[in-house]
């Protein structure tokens, strides 16, 4: 796992393939027993993970205003990193289902245990960051994002959904 | 378990002070980035002009995402914030036309570069326009050219709106107009090369310089009593 320094806080991210138990996450994450609480991504939506802190700071910075839309934090980061204002949809599609086999784990402020535990919980193979980029799947990203070609001329995609990450609220 | 980037987001340290704003320059999750803050007008009252500051805000981060979705390059927008009234922004390496031009009359820049900015400028308006967006600001100012690859970057839509009347354009062209002649005589018929290219990419572009004829006559205001 790894961290990342945001405003004082941290968020920490693993990169996990061939998951087993998705289904088995999905269920007590939905029941509220997942312990500790983690955000799972379906990371074929994330082509690096600029995004993803993109999304995080919106949400410590949501959080500290006691202003979140989504009960926890986690599920906020999940939202957030949809770029849409439907929370159903946007945790359907940005998070995990029951076949997922490819996550991006994220957790804010995690101690050392907690990142232990969270190696313990998911069954799969951890992987490095840097394979995010050439796993990710551009055509569903343009899909959901609806970039544009001419949007793509002169923008990454990893940029482009931080627009919408941070334009979302202003729409 | 290893800390990769630093982000002091309290470090701010000021660029430029406008009318309606302050930008400062910071840093973002790890990248450097501006960050433009709307203040507020003290002898405003105070519903309105948090109403104000906060529309002004919103319609701002619209139009620059609106734009990059035309296929015009504008800063990456990272955050909005509208409790502190912030947008944070990219940082676009590279120096503002405005220098580039100013600098033309002294040292030799080539007229083959000056082309290419002034072509540049004219393809930007014209995809701006035809997809219904007027900059409002457009001033050599209000464009940067990205270190390295001398890519055309508009920034500032502070003042932009959207609008497919060919009057709304064609002022957006005049202010640009007599800013460039006011500023950089030097350089020549550049606004002549700039519309040409606009001629080319603008589908609309007939209707638009049609108006401009006409704007050109009587001025920014479209009337003159009141």
């Amino acid at each position: 796992m790894k961290s990342f320094n945001i405003n004082g806080s941290t968020l920490s991210l693993a990169l996990y393939t061939d998951v087993a138990n998705s289904k088995e996450l999905l269920e007590s994450m939905q029941t509220g027993t997942l312990e500790p609480e983690v955000a799972f991504l379906n990371a074929l939506l994330i082509p690096n993970i600029f995004p993803v802190l993109a999304a995080a700071h919106k949400t410590l910075v949501a959080k500290s205003r006691d202003s979140l839309t989504t009960r926890t934090p986690h599920s906020e980061l999940v939202y957030n990193y949809s770029g849409s204002k439907h929370i159903t949809e946007s945790l359907k599609r940005c998070g995990i289902s029951d076949s997922t086999t490819y996550i991006l784990a994220a957790r804010l402020d995690a101690s050392p245990d907690e990142v232990q535990a969270i190696q313990k919980l998911i069954n799969g193979k951890e992987i490095d960051l840097e394979e995010l980029e050439g796993r990710a799947n551009l055509s569903q990203i343009q899909k959901h994002y609806k970039i544009s070609a001419s949007e793509l001329g002169v923008s990454s995609l990893a940029d482009a959904i931080v627009c919408r990450i941070a334009a979302r609220d202003a729409l | 378990m290893a800390t990769e980037t630093d982000s002091r987001d309290s470090s701010l340290t000021l660029l430029k002070q406008g009318a309606e704003a302050r930008v400062f320059e910071s840093s973002f999750v790890g990248r450097k980035c501006v960050v433009k803050e709307r203040f507020s007008k003290k002898y405003r009252h105070p519903t309105l002009d948090s109403k104000l500051t906060l529309k002004r805000l919103n319609a701002e981060a619209r139009c620059v995402t609106k734009a990059r979705k035309l296929g015009v390059f504008t800063p990456v927008l990272y955050a909005v914030d509208p409790v502190l009234h912030t947008l944070t922004f990219e940082y676009v390496e590279g120096p503002s036309v405005k220098d580039v031009f100013l600098e033309f009359g002294s040292r030799d820049l080539g007229e083959e570069s000056l082309d290419n900015i002034a072509t540049q400028i004219g393809h930007a308006i014209g995809k701006l326009h035809d997809g219904g967006l007027i900059h409002g600001d457009l001033t050599t100012s209000n464009m940067l050219l990205k270190k390295g690859t001398d890519e055309l970057v508009l920034i500032d839509f502070g003042l932009s709106f959207t609008s497919t009347l060919p009057e709304d354009k064609a002022v957006d062209l005049y202010v640009l107009e007599r800013a460039i002649l006011s500023m950089h005589s030097s350089c020549g018929n550049v606004m002549d090369r700039i519309l040409a290219a606009y001629r080319k990419s603008s589908k609309q572009w007939s209707s638009t310089l049609n108006k401009l004829a006409q704007v050109r006559q009587r001025g920014r205001k479209r009337t003159m009593v009141g």
